[in-house]
């Protein structure tokens, strides 16, 4: 009797519990994919955001066990990836003030957050902070593959090539993967070899599954295609790269130059008023001022450079060093002494090519030619395809009166890109058809 | 010249060039000096919502919107110029407001706009626009209203939405009531909080008393359970001690604690006690099974947070949590499988026509303890041992299940003490967590089967004994035994397929 009510019972119960199983597994996996991380938050963002996952869980987690020095680390990292991707500045404090955490919970051996206080400074362009942290944090730990990813990124910025070879080298090997790909593909662009460079750019775009990181291979990829005059190649990686991440700054302004570089000047105006709106960094804005002088509209150029003025003595006013950026801009505003200053005080604090231009072109502007062409070869020593180097080199040679070292060099700034830019390209022309011409 | 050698293999990375990106400036205002910060305050009444938003503008682009303001180019932004750009303004501002009551768009009426300066750092100036805009509603009946708010969404910065109603009830709203910036007065410095990115809300109003409103917006505190934020403060107390000067006795208090930890640990939701109570009850489980649960939880817990501890100080570049994830779903899968396991051995012996001796009478029959010699008088000799080889891995597998998943605390503890150089120590804790977990767990395992053989001989005594009650309760749990097995394999295997799932939502 028992017997016989209970077995269909037990197998309803067993099925019952089977279907319910089964129901609940496919609807919590079902429903985890759409199930945004933060409710109140249905933004126009596309979905895979690992980022933002990674911040999220790592808050988290250090609400519940604040001593978690490597979460700290990791959540300072986070941060500064987060800054460089949406420009906004306000996560740098915060990278730092997490970074601080971590190594006041552990303050020796903790590579972590030498890491990322070495890359904190990277990102503020303490060069040579970045490198001693770097230095240190391989010291402690010499298989830690993002250690020599700072190194290398110091390393280079310092211009000691051969050392920023060797990081990135040893990068490569502990772990060949996006961020060594794209290092190395910097590097070899630097020394002028810039197809093996693209080679390299698109295996890491290979790899690359956040959006993030395609839309910095795209954008280094476009940047490539377009120092080397192929607008059409250049553009179609920009786009690639828009449609992956469709707000990103760099991206904008790449199709901004390819318009201005195809005289397309209306349209490229109109992107640079949109993206220096969203981020008016010094050296957007003097990009977007030499357009508009290009484009005859003096008093709107020097709109954007006083813009870029007050943009930079902010920073500078934080204890922020860009000499760089500070000569560029007195270049641009008039102002050779302060651009002399500026490029000097740069020089010794790194060696970097473009340091070497920027010094070059200085010592041009105020009549010491003979001093800056030691400083133009300097930089073009390097090997580096670079029309602006080869222009400034040009025009250096054509005061010294070396008629044909100039016609060489400024003839090789306009093979290496005819359109490098607005305002050099065309006074490039110009002083090819006047040598021409005598 | 070095040539680069480059290999072939190729794993994701986690960070990129910093290079060529724009040299980070130190932030003058507190959220970076070209934010451009939002706030909307919604108040909901009968037959309108009213908005008034903020727009708190850093340095830079007040700057850049300089031109704007002074319509005259003389150099200064006159009343009347700011009266004027204020209103243009506020217009975009409303323009950018998307609202929607009951599928009915909201048209905005700019009542008032302002806009003034005030002193930045670095000689600059900030700027602040309020506007407050009004748009007739019908809110008096159920309704639910949603607001966009997409003006400027491109720029960086803060995003604050708020709700409250008046003269009605806001039923379920996605945000607070009220401002955490004070209407952007005074930004929140939580170094766990990413700024502030609200962009959008929907409430839905019924007509009634009250302006209040439970602030919904998930504020994110210590956790939920008494229970639950005392552990993690222990714990916080104890990952301390790994990193203290170490004398005896803090060392014997560090262990003491371990052990405290481990049991409290074990005490927490989670760890198969649900199952271990399933099986135990279905099996008709001995003391020894739960002290075979417990241990192997235990050895399995002490060894897989050695085990990933040492993985993890090895520098490799595996996360940590992905691990914890996978080990989730294994454990879930784990259970599964037990479970499986169990309604497997089910059918084959209903197949054989023995179930009811299982399930049935013989239960109510023998609180002696002495399964094994009562079982053999019934089943053949070698399928009683297959059986219970069976339930002993069933067992095994539970405890493997429940301690599969290292505790995060014991695991930074060994992590913490490892960085010191005091790995001995570091593996003593662990141990001593694990043991606390061990007898938690066994003590939880002997209190259920004690209860059960008490419920059982009350069964016994149904008509005798008085308490009704207890009678009825009795015989309900007797009755419940009949079809226990099943339902424990059930059980073994929903709460398996549970866990499982909820370790898949963290890894994939």
């Amino acid at each position: 009797m028992r017997r016989s009510i209970g077995t269909p019972l037990r197998v309803g119960a067993v099925a019952a519990a089977t279907a319910l199983a089964l129901v609940l597994l496919g609807g919590v996996l079902g429903r985890a994919p759409e199930e945004p991380q933060v409710a109140a938050e249905p933004v126009a963002v596309t979905p895979v955001d690992r980022l933002e996952q990674t911040i999220q869980r790592s808050q988290e987690r250090l609400r519940r066990v604040p001593g978690d020095w490597h979460t700290w680390a990791s959540l300072g990292m986070a941060y500064l990836e987060r800054a460089r991707i949406t420009a906004d500045p306000t996560y740098y404090p915060k990278a730092e003030a997490a970074v601080r955490r971590s190594l006041a919970v552990k303050p020796d051996g903790n590579t972590d957050a030498l890491v990322a206080q070495g890359a904190l400074a990277n990102a503020r362009h303490d060069f040579a902070a970045a490198r001693r942290v770097a230095l240190a944090a391989v010291k402690t730990n010499g298989y830690h593959a993002d250690a020599y990813a700072v190194l290398a990124d110091a390393e280079t910025q310092l211009g000691h090539s051969a050392d920023a070879t060797a990081a990135v080298q040893r990068l490569l090997d502990l772990r060949p993967g996006l961020s060594a790909y794209a290092r190395a593909s910097y590097d070899l662009e630097q020394r002028g070899l810039t197809d093996q460079a693209s080679d390299l750019m698109r295996r890491a775009l290979a790899t690359a599954v956040d959006r993030h990181d395609m839309a910095f291979c795209r954008n280094q990829l476009g940047d490539l295609a377009l120092n080397a005059g192929d607008l059409a190649a250049a553009d179609a990686e920009y786009a690639a790269g828009l449609a992956a991440e469709p707000s990103s700054v760099a991206l904008q302004r790449g199709r901004a130059r390819v318009a201005a570089m195809s005289g397309r000047t209306d349209e490229a105006l109109s992107a640079y008023a949109s993206l220096t709106r969203r981020a008016p960094t010094p050296s957007y804005l003097i990009e977007y001022a030499e357009l508009l002088r290009s484009a005859g509209r003096e008093a709107d150029a020097m709109a954007q450079l006083r813009l870029a003025t007050a943009a930079h003595k902010l920073f500078t006013g934080n204890g922020g060093v860009d000499g760089l950026t500070g000569a560029a801009l007195a270049a641009a505003t008039g102002q050779p002494a302060t651009a002399l200053r500026e490029a000097r005080a740069e020089w010794a604090r790194r060696k970097h090519a473009d340091v070497a231009d920027m010094l070059a072109w200085a010592l041009h502007l105020s009549n010491r030619d003979i001093d800056s062409l030691a400083y133009a070869r300097r930089a073009s020593a390097t090997g580096a395809r670079s029309a602006i180097y080869a222009y400034h080199l040009g025009m250096i040679e054509l005061s010294l009166g070396d008629r044909a070292a100039a016609k060489q060099h400024l003839t090789m700034a306009l093979e290496i890109n005819p359109h490098f830019s607005p305002l050099d390209a065309p006074a490039a022309r110009q002083a090819l058809a006047n040598l021409g011409s005598s | 010249m070095t040539r680069l050698v480059v290999g072939l293999a190729a794993v994701p990375a986690a960070v990129l060039a910093v290079v060529l990106v724009p040299a980070a400036p130190a932030s003058a205002h507190p959220l970076g000096n070209f934010s451009v910060n939002e706030y909307l305050g919604l108040t909901l009444s009968a037959d309108r919502v009213e908005a008034s938003a903020v727009v708190d503008i850093a340095e830079i682009p007040t700057l850049q919107d300089r031109s704007d303001v002074d319509g005259d180019g003389d150099g200064s932004a006159s009343d009347t110029e700011r009266y004027s750009y204020a209103a243009t303004t506020c217009a975009d501002l409303a323009a950018g407001v998307d609202g929607r009551a009951g599928g009915q768009r909201l048209v905005w009426t700019v009542e008032r706009a302002e806009f003034a300066y005030s002193p930045g750092t670095g000689g600059l100036e900030v700027s602040r626009l309020g506007c407050w805009l009004t748009a007739p509603a019908a809110l008096d009946a159920p309704t639910e209203v949603r607001v966009d708010n997409r003006y400027l969404a491109d720029r960086v910065g803060w995003r604050e939405m708020t709700a409250t109603g008046v003269g009605l009830r806001l039923v379920d709203s996605t945000v607070p009531s009220h401002s955490v910036s004070e209407g952007l007065r005074r930004y929140p410095e939580d170094l766990l909080a990413s700024a502030l990115n609200v962009r959008s809300a929907t409430i839905r109003v019924e007509p009634g008393a009250g302006t209040g409103v439970e602030d919904s917006a998930a504020v994110l505190s210590g956790g939920g359970d008494p229970l639950s934020r005392w552990m993690a403060a222990v714990d916080r107390r104890f990952q301390g001690l790994a990193g203290g000067t170490l004398t005896p006795l803090v060392g014997l208090l560090a262990v003491l604690l371990a052990i405290l930890l481990g049991a409290g640990h074990a005490a927490l939701p989670g760890h198969g006690k649900t199952i271990l109570a399933a099986y135990l009850a279905g099996r008709r489980g001995r003391p020894r099974d739960a002290l075979t649960v417990a241990g192997t939880v235990t050895l399995t817990h002490t060894g897989g947070v050695l085990a990933l501890g040492l993985l993890l100080t090895a520098g490799t570049a595996v996360a940590g949590e992905e691990i914890l994830g996978w080990l989730g779903l294994a454990s879930g899968a784990l259970v599964v499988a037990v479970g499986v396991t169990m309604l497997a051995g089910l059918l084959r012996r209903r197949g054989r026509g023995q179930h009811d001796h299982l399930a049935g009478h013989h239960h109510t029959h023998s609180h002696d303890h002495d399964h094994d010699r009562d079982h053999l008088g019934h089943d053949s000799n070698t399928h009683e041992q297959g059986r219970r080889r069976s339930g002993r891995l069933g067992l095994a597998g539970i405890g493997l299940a429940g301690g599969l998943v290292p505790s995060p605390s014991a695991l930074v503890v060994l992590l913490a003490a490892i960085g010191l150089g005091r790995t001995g120590f570091g593996v003593l804790l662990v141990i001593a967590y694990g043991a606390g977990m061990a007898a938690t767990l066994t003590g939880a395992g002997l209190i259920l089967l004690e209860l059960q053989r008490r419920m059982t001989g009350a069964a016994l005594a149904t008509g005798a004994g008085p308490g009704g009650l207890i009678t009825g309760l009795a015989r309900l749990t007797a009755r419940l035994h009949t079809a226990t097995p099943v339902a424990t394999a059930g059980l073994v295997l929903l709460v398996g397929a549970g866990l499982a799932a909820r370790a898949a939502t963290g890894v994939f």
